[in-house]
């Protein structure tokens, strides 16, 4: 097999340019090692057939951008005309889509390929992909280990380098919590930076897509093809068209870091607080002012997350009834059954109690007691972000509070998981962009995250500083065992 | 009569005139084939989010208007949450907490005294799609789905049948002219859900509530409502205890049926529509929804009084929305509008009726319109004249002075030419003559008729009528 994915996306471009090789050899490369991956169970769906016509197509166009031919891997709660898309869930697993989500439509203007739709946590709930429907993901630094979540599916595939590039989803920290496990980039974009539409709802004030890649520079590169204000979605934003690759490189002295103290306090383990510390000193070094500071309400807001998410989720799933897609319940004696049947068999346990906290959090006056306050508390945590963005330019933490724990790991308590979360579901309360890179490792060799926070559509300055410190650290990001030279 | 004082509050759905659906670009259309206009945001498709038709929050703006209610200038969209098949995403989006309009009213007039019906608040939201039920199975036709609704909600204002029947009257009639609605109760565009308490005094607090359901027809939310009112009192009479229910009216048996027992309050679960960004109404939106709204009913009757129409035929005309149109713009001419409305009520309607057109798919341009009516008033043209020339007046770009050319009409209006041909038929026609006399009354419409065919036809029927009645007293 040839091993032309593992080169840099600026290197395949010229290839591709240069009729060294065609996207059809991208193709047949990335499909075999998704197989030689499958134990990892990255993937719940493959578009073999489909992404071989697409390839062979692309072989009388001519190579005009960058992600041109290029293989990619979809999250697989972003809608893909004719290609099965189930949330992981039993409720959809056999639901083709007339549509294509934005994103998608995008990908394909850019004639990328896509060659399947990744493994989830059910309608990306979780934060460790194991309530999908198909079984989760394995960690490619440890196969005994947790992915993450919920788009572990697609931080294993760019972690493996199956692909080089991913869509994830992000809705409290389901891009950057599994991109820090596996040992990738990935970006939450400024809410309204990315379209929703096609993307299945959870959370709707908090969803947003991004992209999993293997540097920050294919990182910039893949949002700059996905963004864009949307007609067909009224929350995204109307923002002049940026290149976001435009500030990698630049010098960092002289910028302004904040690192609120919670997130450097001891729900984080030493070892990553040790990491990030040596970060800061490597940015100190540079030239870089770093402050400690305190944000409000940071240790509340995976508290406002549950009420705000599961309030969402309740309402965003009542669409699966049965009636005109989905799992539907066989020979009902009347609506009741159908209704109760459908959504017993189709819906996993993660999901149900999501849904019933979330009922019961709008049910008659709790709507104004938990919503309304969960809502009003959360725009002072983004006042107060923005606060300190008048006087710093980034903000920066650990991403995650450990590195991937174990599969086996069983917590009785479900309220648990979303301390994997702790870090990352501030910036999604604030709306604002927030990117995982990769710092190092820990003693038993699993990949440590930093988290980088930006002011409001500022995420130019995240790559900026990420990429600086990628190229200063220069980690060799790809784990043992998928290494395997051309 | 009941011994209790009744209570009635009324909500109504109002289907608004839209090219488009509220929440999706499909088509706006009634009576299509099932399931021709739906897309994947109509079906409650997973990933598709709601678009927004400015032309709904236009419309709901002048209705606010019309129905003189306020209009909120920051709103938002909510979530109504429930499981029906008709309602494809099982939420509703609606406002709950900001209804775009407010503390309007509709005034009535009744038995002479004026009303204020007032409105509670009036908000937009989406329509369910249609189910039908056939025996096991329901069908569901999603064309209705996402279809713009206003809803206008009145305070528990309301005192008797008559009222309400009045008020939906009114609102019918309003929203029809300035072009929010086609108000088909026939067709569901506009639909009717009647509140009826009944109390003892005026001081008690209000009866149990109950809702009567789908009433077809105004006529219908009248005879619901005397219905629900002896219904009420004779359990209050007997001293039995109901509960807060739902019923509908039931046209084959013209009464009102229990649907459902309310045991408890809904809980629909509202919060703010995430999906939707709040809206801002600018005094800019504001004034450019409010151009152009059509001369209401109110308006036109006091115009059309100016114009010494007779009641009668003001009503009328009003009735008929295009009628109304056509005659608006001779308001410049100085036509008998009395003579006007008589012809477009008389021979014009039942030809319209008949051929099924509009006065506007006609060839009555304004100039010929005017030349018809003076000549009617002058007395050029007799009613019979009309009724013969009117498809050729309706029909071809001839001028009405071409068409009674072409039509041979020359009157006789000569009182002298007319008194000889009346001596004549009175003369021929003694035994008539006599029966007259001796008080046969009918024995006057056989002489008017032989007068007419000794002229030909062409005598003029109001001056002979008058003269042969003269010759007649002096006999």
């Amino acid at each position: 097999m040839s091993r032309y994915l593992d080169k840099s996306i600026i290197e395949i471009n010229k290839m591709l340019k240069e009729k060294v090789i065609k996207p059809i050899d991208l193709v047949e490369e990335a499909f075999a090692r998704i197989e030689e991956n499958e134990n990892l169970n990255a993937f719940i769906t493959l578009n073999k057939e489909e992404a071989i016509e697409t390839a062979k197509k692309l072989e009388n166009l001519e190579v005009d951008n960058i992600l041109f031919g290029i293989p990619i891997a979809i999250k697989d709660n972003i809608l893909t005309k004719d290609l099965r898309t189930t949330c992981a869930s039993h409720m959809l697993d056999n639901f083709i889509p007339i549509y294509d989500a934005t994103v998608i439509s995008k990908l394909k203007e850019k004639h990328m390929i896509i060659v399947g739709k990744t493994n989830m946590d059910e309608f990306a709930m979780g934060s460790t992909s194991k309530t999908s429907y198909f079984g989760a993901p394995h960690n490619p630094w440890n196969y005994n280990k947790i992915s993450g979540g919920s788009s572990g599916g697609s931080a294993v595939c760019v972690s493996s380098r199956i692909t080089p590039f991913a869509l994830g989803s992000d809705t409290g920290g389901s891009i950057r919590q599994p991109a820090s496990y596996c040992g990738v980039v990935g970006m939450k974009p400024t809410y309204g930076r990315v379209s929703r539409y096609g993307l299945v709802a959870f959370a709707s004030s908090l969803d947003q897509i991004g992209p999993l890649t293997r540097n920050v520079y294919e990182n910039a590169v893949l949002l700059n093809a996905i963004v864009g204000m949307d007609n067909n979605d009224l929350t995204s934003a109307n923002k002049k068209e940026e290149d976001f690759t435009r500030k990698i490189g630049e010098d960092i002295s002289g910028m302004k870091i904040a690192i609120p103290n919670y997130f450097m306090s001891d729900i984080v383990s030493d070892e990553i607080r040790e990491k990030i510390r040596s970060i800061i000193d490597i940015l100190k070094q540079s030239g870089c002012t770093v402050d400690y500071i305190d944000i409000k309400y940071l240790e509340n807001a995976v508290l406002l997350y549950q009420i705000i998410a599961m309030g969402e989720a309740s309402s965003n799933l009542a669409r699966y009834d049965g009636i005109r897609y989905g799992h539907s319940k066989e020979n009902p004696k009347d609506i009741d059954e159908l209704y109760y049947g459908s959504r017993e068999e189709g819906f996993g346990d993660e999901v149900k109690r999501r849904i019933m906290v979330g009922s019961y959090i709008l049910s008659g006056d709790n709507a104004k007691i938990y919503y309304d306050k969960a809502m009003s508390i959360r725009s002072d945590i983004r006042t107060s972000f923005l606060e300190a963005f008048k006087k710093y330019d980034l903000i920066i933490g650990p991403t995650t509070t450990t590195t991937a724990y174990g599969l086996d790991v069983e917590d009785p308590n479900p309220l648990k998981s979303f301390m994997d979360d702790v870090l990352v579901i501030p910036v999604n309360m604030a709306g604002l962009p927030g990117l995982n890179i990769p710092i190092g490792f820990s003693k038993d060799n699993l990949p440590i995250g930093m988290h980088i926070i930006g002011n409001d559509f500022d995420e130019a300055t995240i790559y900026k500083l990420a990429s600086y410190i990628e190229k200063k650290l220069n980690l060799d990001l790809t784990p043992k065992g998928c290494d395997k030279s051309v | 009569m009941s011994n209790y004082i009744p209570t009635i509050g009324i909500e109504i759905h109002v289907e608004l005139k839209t090219n488009t659906k509220i929440f999706s670009d499909s088509i706006n259309g009634y009576g299509m084939g099932a399931n021709t206009l739906v897309n994947e945001i109509d079906l409650g498709y997973p990933g598709t989010l709601p678009l927004i038709n400015k032309e709904v929050i236009n419309i709901a703006i002048k209705a606010c208007k019309v129905l003189n209610c306020k209009i909120r200038k920051e709103m938002h969209f909510d979530r109504k949450n429930y499981f029906y098949p008709d309602n494809p995403k099982n939420y509703q989006i609606t406002q709950a907490r900001t209804p775009i309009g407010y503390d309007g009213y509709v005034q009535i007039n009744v038995d002479g005294v004026d009303k204020k019906i007032e409105i509670e608040e009036m908000h937009i939201e989406e329509d369910t799609c249609k189910s039908a039920h056939r025996k096991n199975v329901t069908l569901l036709d999603f064309n209705r789905a996402g279809v713009p609704l206003i809803e206008i909600v009145t305070k528990p204002c309301i005192s008797s049948a008559k009222e309400a029947m009045l008020y939906i009257e009114k609102l019918k009639e309003t929203l029809l002219y300035a072009d929010i609605s086609d108000c088909k109760m026939e067709e569901g565009s506009l639909r009717c859900d009647c509140n009826v308490s009944l109390r003892k005094n005026k001081e008690d607090k209000l009866g149990v509530k109950v809702e009567v359901k789908n009433i077809g027809s105004i006529s219908n939310v009248g005879l619901s409502i005397e219905k629900e009112i002896a219904r009420q009192s004779i359990l209050y009479d007997k001293g039995e205890i109901f509960k807060e229910q739902t019923r509908r009216f039931d046209s084959t048996i013209n009464d009102t049926v229990l649907m459902r027992i309310k045991e408890t309050g809904n809980d629909y679960r509202y919060f703010p529509e995430p999906d939707i960004p709040y809206i801002h109404l600018t005094d800019q939106m504001i004034n450019d929804a409010l151009k152009n709204i059509p001369i209401l009913p109110d308006e036109r009757r006091k115009i059309y009084q100016k114009k010494n129409m007779s009641n009668i035929n003001i009503e009328k005309i009003i009735a008929n929305r295009s009628l109304s149109d056509y005659l608006n713009d001779m308001l410049d001419t100085d036509i008998d509008f009395q003579v006007a409305s008589n012809l477009l009520l008389g021979d014009i309607s039942s030809y319209l009726n008949k051929n099924n057109k509009n006065i506007f798919e006609t060839k009555l341009t304004k100039e010929k319109f005017i030349d018809l009516v003076s000549k009617t008033k002058s007395r050029i043209l007799t009613s019979k004249n009309i009724k013969d020339i009117l498809n050729s007046v309706l029909e071809s770009d001839n001028s009405i002075d071409e068409i009674i050319s072409s039509n041979n009409i020359s009157n006789i209006t000569d009182d002298n030419e007319l008194k000889d041909i009346i001596s004549k038929v009175l003369v021929e026609n003694e035994n008539s003559v006599n029966d007259y006399i001796n008080g046969h009354d009918r024995a006057f419409k056989y002489l008017m008729g032989q007068v007419m065919k000794m002229s030909k036809g062409k005598a003029d029927p109001l001056i002979a009528s008058n003269l042969l009645k003269e010759f007649l007293i002096k006999k």
